[in-house]
């Protein structure tokens, strides 16, 4: 007998990643009620939910401001960086003079200049932000200064013959023709911004009213709350999950019609 | 089927004879192989020419004037390596002129000259007896069709069609969206304007590759292997589908090719070339009469001009061993 739901493709890509989550979380309730591992070395999933529920407004806000910061990171970075793209397609001189220096932003630790920084911007959510933008850019960066010259030599001798300014050239050929390498380097950068945006914190240790999801692991640390830590915790690798689905559907919708990135193969 | 509109169009008369004047200028270390029966006549329709308005009700005949006229040009890349030496040839209004020869015999290099995409390092290149930079202000239009379809993936047919427009500026003009609908309807994609390139198969993406160089109603059309990765069936149709098309319009056709079957079918001229260094060996004239159908494929006349031109091939590669040694 052939069961219908798994020789559909779909639900096996869904299905088969959440059956995996949920064995392992039963093994690990199972694994801390058998050992009776006490709560504060290792919580079990229930605890987990328990202090979701119960710490659910502390974190909800902690979940906002770290949110906050995240997306106005990636959407900094996103313009930013797809503005020295632009800049670096103009001449081959500017790229070889900036260039270096993205690579530098990117090679240099963050957690080594943050305190720099925190120290130099009074507003700490703009010093969270300056911090994630500066792990989050250089992927749109480079993506998308790779994708703007990869341009098909022929359309590009074409668009020439037929005398095309360069605007007409950047907006028809090398913008089109970028696209699928810039959505790769969103997907990439938007988990960077979360992860900036987290460490920067850290490092920051801001509290009080502006606390966002890394303080409340720190301060849950502290007092041993760790049911909460890993409710913190699980906050917020759902948002990074969400931000990446996010970009996939957003790629998704702009190349389906054309790139083989997003065509679906039929069997 | 769509060409039967073009065949049938009584604008053209098919049948009217025009003299013929030969190919053009011969160089010194070439041979210039004509047919030795048959007079130098052919049929071939008279055709509209953009110079009738402009020159007072003078109709321009085919040959009697010089389309591309390229005299001594040497490509030398940037590594050392002659890609072309001592290219002279001359295209006349309205001949078909076939560049083969083997790989790296510079003929793309050549046609790419020609198009005005790449330089010349030594030579001279004349488009209408005038520098290339002019030639836009005269209303004269160049067309190019690559070895791929080179169609923007991410654009309809239609809108692919329309480029040259775009690029021109004359796409919101009335009378743009006529000259679109009629490229589809020539090359037979009618109905398939919303269509994505990867949607059509690879005929159907030549096809429209060719409806977009024809949009700009272009006065000499450079094909660079255009149906070299179709198959034979595929590749026959759109031969007969461009040669009913240059009789129709005011084409002057460039066509580079590595099959002497499909240079012969197509051409008033076979410009045979070999490799290392690239350069012109022989030119030779198919004095057949147009239109040409599947019966001149099977023809004893055919065969002849085949045999001729492969010979011409063959003693083009000897050459080439014999500098390479």
């Amino acid at each position: 007998m052939k069961l219908p739901l798994i020789s559909n493709e779909r639900f096996v890509q869904i299905a088969a990643p959440i059956a995996v989550g949920l064995l392992f979380l039963v093994a690990w309730e199972v694994t801390v009620v058998a050992m009776e591992m006490p709560r504060y070395l290792l919580p079990g999933p229930s605890a987990i939910f328990q202090s979701l529920v119960n710490d659910w407004n502390t974190l909800f806000r902690g979940l906002l401001m770290t949110l906050k910061v995240t997306l106005m990171a990636f959407g900094i970075a996103l313009v930013l960086g797809v503005a020295a793209s632009l800049l670096f397609v103009q001449s081959k001189w500017i790229e070889v003079s900036l260039f270096p220096y993205a690579v530098l932003m990117q090679v240099t630790p963050i957690v080594a200049i943050a305190p720099l920084i925190i120290i130099w911007v009074d507003d700490t959510t703009w010093a969270l932000t300056i911090c994630a933008v500066i792990i989050a850019i250089f992927p749109i960066i480079s993506n998308t200064t790779l994708g703007l010259r990869s341009v098909d030599p022929n359309l590009l001798s074409m668009f020439r013959m037929y005398r095309s300014s360069r605007w007409q050239e950047l907006t028809r050929l090398r913008i089109p023709s970028a696209l699928p390498y810039f959505f790769g380097g969103l997907r990439i950068s938007s988990g960077l911004a979360l992860i900036g945006a987290v460490v920067a914190e850290f490092v920051a240790g801001t509290g009080g009213a502006r606390a966002g999801l890394a303080y409340l692991i720190l301060q849950s640390g502290y007092n041993l709350q760790i049911p909460r830590m890993f409710a913190a915790l699980a906050l917020i690798t759902l948002t990074g999950i969400a931000l990446f689905a996010l970009m996939v559907w957003l790629s998704d919708l702009a190349l389906r019609n054309w790139h083989e990135s997003a065509l679906r193969v039929e069997h | 089927m769509a060409f039967a509109a073009v065949c049938g169009n009584d604008r053209f008369s098919l049948n009217q004879p025009t003299a013929y004047s030969g190919p053009g200028t011969v160089s010194g270390d070439r041979t210039v192989t004509q047919p030795p029966a048959t007079p130098l006549k052919q049929v071939h329709p008279a055709r509209p020419s953009p110079d009738a308005a402009v020159t007072d009700g003078r109709t321009e005949t085919m040959g009697s004037r010089p389309v591309v006229q390229v005299s001594g040009v040497d490509k030398v890349y940037a590594n050392g390596t002659v890609a072309l030496q001592g290219a002279d040839l001359t295209v006349k209004q309205g001949e078909f002129v076939s560049l083969l020869g083997p790989s790296g015999c510079g003929k793309s290099t050549l046609l790419r000259i020609i198009a005005g995409m790449g330089e010349a390092t030594r030579g001279t290149v004349k488009w209408w007896e005038q520098d290339y930079k002019v030639v836009g202000d005269k209303g004269r239009k160049l067309a190019f069709v690559f070895q791929n379809a080179t169609l923007m993936p991410w654009a309809r047919v239609r809108k692919n069609v329309r480029l040259p427009l775009d690029l021109e500026g004359t796409a919101k003009r009335p009378e743009s969206q006529q000259k679109i609908d009629e490229a589809l309807e020539m090359v037979g994609l009618q109905g398939f304007e919303t269509a994505f390139p990867r949607e059509l198969s690879g005929g159907m993406q030549m096809r429209a590759s060719i409806a977009r160089a024809m949009v700009t109603e272009p006065n000499l059309l450079l094909m660079d292997e255009p149906f070299g990765a179709l198959d034979e069936m595929t590749r026959n149709k759109l031969n007969d589908d461009v040669l009913r098309l240059w009789q129709a319009k005011d084409w002057t056709v460039v066509f580079v090719t590595h099959s002497v079957y499909e240079a012969v079918y197509l051409s008033n001229r076979v410009v045979v070339m070999a490799a290392r260094p690239g350069r012109i060996v022989e030119d030779v004239a198919i004095d057949q009469p147009y239109p040409r159908s599947s019966d001149f494929r099977v023809s004893t006349e055919f065969a002849g001009y085949c045999r001729r031109v492969s010979q011409a091939l063959e003693r083009a590669s000897q050459m080439g061993e014999e500098v390479a040694s």
